[in-house]
């Protein structure tokens, strides 16, 4: 009993440093050589673990022999794009122009069900919404759906989205984390004086990040206090709109000519300035 | 409430405004971004001098107003 617990523990380094050197494809399992030494492996390993009978040098050496030619498959498909297709298959059109490739689905052995079972995964439950599908070596479907079916973008309302930064992690746990704190361009004394603002110390904050506008979000520790959300940049575009809700009025207001124009003026610079930034202030229209 | 004072506080707006774009303006990574803030801060840096002139104006206008 004894070996079995020292075979595994082996066993788990050898696997552990294997699929370590073949890197993250190898567990994605992406091509049909990658997918054979998944199986292998794992079946190598378990049949010496619990065979106290075979050898172990010889279960590690099968591993390694394993591991050794799919890399070289690897390396050899980086190469060559004819060895590429056979090493690791190449994708099957089953939906060319909306229209169903009887003849691809009978050559990879799938069935009108099989087809439907793998398109209502993807949400898909209707082939007329379908442009183009592709059936991956690995056995996925991959959807291109008609214009008119796919998810609306901004880009279809004509509408100018400003582009974000992903947010930094700047607190963890109560501690700063200066690495992201000084990619987001700020210092620990702009994070201290904004926790102040916040009325909280940084040992009571479990989450702390900063998004490109350089605003704070915070979680704390304690669930039962509310906090303010970063209320800034809609306040600012408020403000603005007032002001010039203002200045127009004060136009039609006095009876000065010269301050009636230079109210309008300033009216429609005040529009201008809106214009400017209010893409930036969280409004799209 | 004058008409003095009501500009005034539009003049105290607009300075809100300014120094809120120009934090926007230093704070924000994007470098659109930080050109769009900083062009609409002197914007309104123009108009902010434009009300306070009015407003010099109004005080005196209302001063001899009073005195009268």
């Amino acid at each position: 009993m004894f070996t079995v617990v020292l075979r595994s523990l082996l066993f788990v380094i050898v696997l552990f440093i294997t699929t370590k050197l073949l890197g993250k494809k190898h567990i994605s399992q992406l091509s049909l050589f990658e997918y054979i030494a998944g199986i292998t492996l794992g079946d190598i390993a378990g049949e010496v673990i619990l065979n106290s009978s075979l050898s172990v040098m010889h279960g590690i050496l099968g591993i390694f022999v394993f591991a050794i030619i799919s890399y070289l498959a690897d390396v050899i498909s980086l190469k060559s794009k004819t060895l590429r297709n056979v090493i690791e298959g190449t994708g099957t059109v089953l939906v060319e122009d909306g229209k169903l490739l009887e003849g691809n689905l009978k050559k990879e052995h799938y069935t009108i069900d099989d087809f439907s079972t793998l398109l209502r995964q993807k949400d898909v439950f209707s082939l007329a919404e379908i442009e183009y599908a592709v059936l991956e070596p690995k056995g996925m479907l991959s959807v291109l759906l008609k214009k008119e079916n796919r998810p609306i973008t901004p880009k279809d309302l004509n509408m100018k989205v400003p582009s974000e930064k992903a947010p930094q992690t700047i607190i963890m746990d109560g501690n700063i984390v200066y690495d992201s704190l000084t990619k987001a361009g700020k210092t620990p004394a702009w994070l201290r004086m904004e926790l102040e603002k916040l009325d909280v110390t940084l040992d009571n904050v479990f989450l702390g990040q900063v998004d490109s506008y350089g605003e704070l979000t915070i979680d704390i520790f304690d669930d039962k206090i509310k906090l303010a959300e970063a209320q800034e940049r809609p306040l600012l575009l408020a403000t603005i709109k007032k002001v010039q809700a203002d200045l127009e009025m004060y136009s039609l207001q006095t009876d000065n000519k010269e301050a009636k124009l230079m109210y309008r003026k300033n009216a429609e610079k005040m529009e201008q300035v809106k214009n400017k930034v209010k893409l930036y202030l969280g409004e799209n229209f | 409430m004058t008409v003095a004072s009501n500009v005034k506080q539009t003049l105290a707006s607009l300075k809100g405004i300014e120094s809120q774009l120009s934090a926007f303006a230093l704070h924000s990574m994007e470098e659109e971004a930080q050109k769009a803030f900083h062009e609409a801060m002197v914007l309104v840096g123009e108009i902010k001098n434009d009300i306070q002139l009015r407003v010099y104006q109004l005080e005196r206008e209302e001063k001899e107003y009073s005195s009268s």
